[in-house]
């Protein structure tokens, strides 16, 4: 058995141990309250763009010239998983990664030819493990995306589309259901879906009479400059979603091992308690054993 | 001068509601040139560039804002104003605005010596924002 000193170094590192996870899974929870509120901060944007390009192109009736809009075969597809920079959130970084490679394995079954692009370091050191080539990726960021950061990707991911470069981008992140759920989704955002542009509930808003709205500079122009803006958006809310979930998942991991802690720091307690009793009856023994051999 | 009516105006970037309320003059950077808008005007949807936005109180007070890119859209007595990013020029921080401003400068240098491709109007129109920014919050200080 152990002895009574090695019982006591161990529930001190447990303790040590119990202490960290506490302490990240309180810091996990104040930014994960953060991130939800930036994530509500951001639907009035999204819902109002989104009701402005599709007035937009609904005057404008037919679209055509617009690269982002443009559907053609599919040769290769860009695969970007959304992940941490960090780890220690339970399955948050691998089962993103976990449906990327699915999605890879499925795409190439079908001929296609896979791009990777990757945000978040512990996706970017995954894939550089499984010696794919990385196309770009994005770090340092993933906790407390920035409008800027989805932008500058959302212009090199607009740039791959319309260049032929890739003929579809899938987004593949944690959707933020709840601190304790996230679930994987994958999200085509280039080309983008028609059904944007029509309006999600077709016939379920009434037409305004577009006819008298003035447009500065003409609508064409306008829904231009719209698209783009668009995947600028969306791919901000995949990103604040992502970073939720990632705080999320942080939380529960470490609450887990907190409680994994304190179950094994009472076990141990108990063990040391056993053994010093064990230690203080042998004595006992001893030292009446030793009086009655007088 | 007679009492104007005051409409409700929206400012809205990615990050957060910006300015909610009602106005009695907004006064816009137009790609075009600047736009001002009053109670009951007509329906418009117009670009915007960097620059600043006036929002003229009920009761005489001024609210400007050092606004990036984006859209305009005046329909049904509401007018909504969708921008990259903006700031209260009283409320400027300009360790934000240089950063703005370096980081935006940098990705002109990359974008000139062919090494990304890129939206030339849109970096041009970061740097006069962050520009903006600092401009006024000399004025402040």
């Amino acid at each position: 058995m152990a002895s009574q000193q090695d019982i006591k170094r161990r529930i001190r590192s447990v303790r040590s141990t119990y202490k960290i996870t506490k302490a990240m899974e309180l810091v996990s929870a104040a930014k994960l309250r953060r991130s939800q509120q930036r994530i509500v901060a951001m639907r009035p944007y999204a819902d109002r763009m989104l009701e402005l390009i599709t007035s937009t192109a609904q005057t404008l009736g037919k679209i055509h010239g617009l690269p982002l809009l443009e559907d053609r075969e599919t040769h290769t597809v860009a695969l970007l998983p959304l992940t941490g920079d960090r780890g220690l959130a339970g399955a948050f970084n691998a089962q993103v990664l976990r449906r990327s490679f699915v999605l890879e394995h499925d795409l190439q079954a079908q001929g296609i030819e896979v791009k990777w692009l990757v945000s978040g370091k512990r996706g970017r050191s995954s894939l550089k493990f499984r010696k794919r080539d990385i196309d770009t990726a994005w770090t340092g960021f993933s906790d407390q995306p920035e409008f800027a950061e989805a932008q500058a990707m959302a212009h090199h991911l607009a740039a791959l589309y319309a260049s032929g470069a890739s003929d579809a981008v899938l987004l593949v992140y944690n959707r933020f259901g709840s601190a304790v759920v996230q679930t994987v989704v994958e999200q085509e955002i280039l080309p983008l879906p028609r059904q944007v542009l029509k309006g999600f509930e077709e016939g379920s808003m009434p037409a305004p009479a577009r006819g008298e709205v003035l447009y500065e500079p003409d609508p064409g122009l306008i829904l231009e400059r719209l698209i783009p803006a668009y995947l600028e958006t969306e791919l901000f809310r995949a990103l604040l979603e992502s970073a939720a979930s990632e705080h999320g998942a942080r939380m529960s991991a470490m609450r887990n091992a907190s409680r994994n802690a304190e179950e094994l720091i009472d076990l141990l307690t108990l063990i040391m308690n056993r053994a010093r009793q064990a230690a203080i009856t042998q004595e006992i023994l001893e030292v009446v054993a030793g009086a009655d051999a007088l | 001068m007679a009492e104007r009516t005051p409409f409700s105006v929206s400012v809205v970037t990615p990050e957060r509601a910006v300015f909610d309320g009602e106005a009695e003059m907004l006064v816009v950077p137009g790609e075009a040139g600047e736009i001002g808008v009053l109670a009951r005007h007509v329906a418009l949807e117009a670009l915007l560039e960097s620059g600043l936005t006036r929002i003229h109180l009920p009761g005489g007070e001024k609210i400007e804002l050092a606004t990036g890119p984006g859209f305009f859209e005046v329909h049904a007595s509401r007018a909504l104003v969708l921008v990259d990013d903006a700031v209260d020029v009283r409320e400027t921080d300009p360790t934000r605005a240089t950063a703005q401003l370096e980081e935006a400068r940098a990705e002109l240098a990359r974008l000139e010596s062919g090494e990304v491709e890129g939206d030339r109007w849109r970096i041009e129109q970061k740097i006069r924002h962050a520009e903006n920014q600092l401009a006024s919050g000399g004025h402040s200080r």
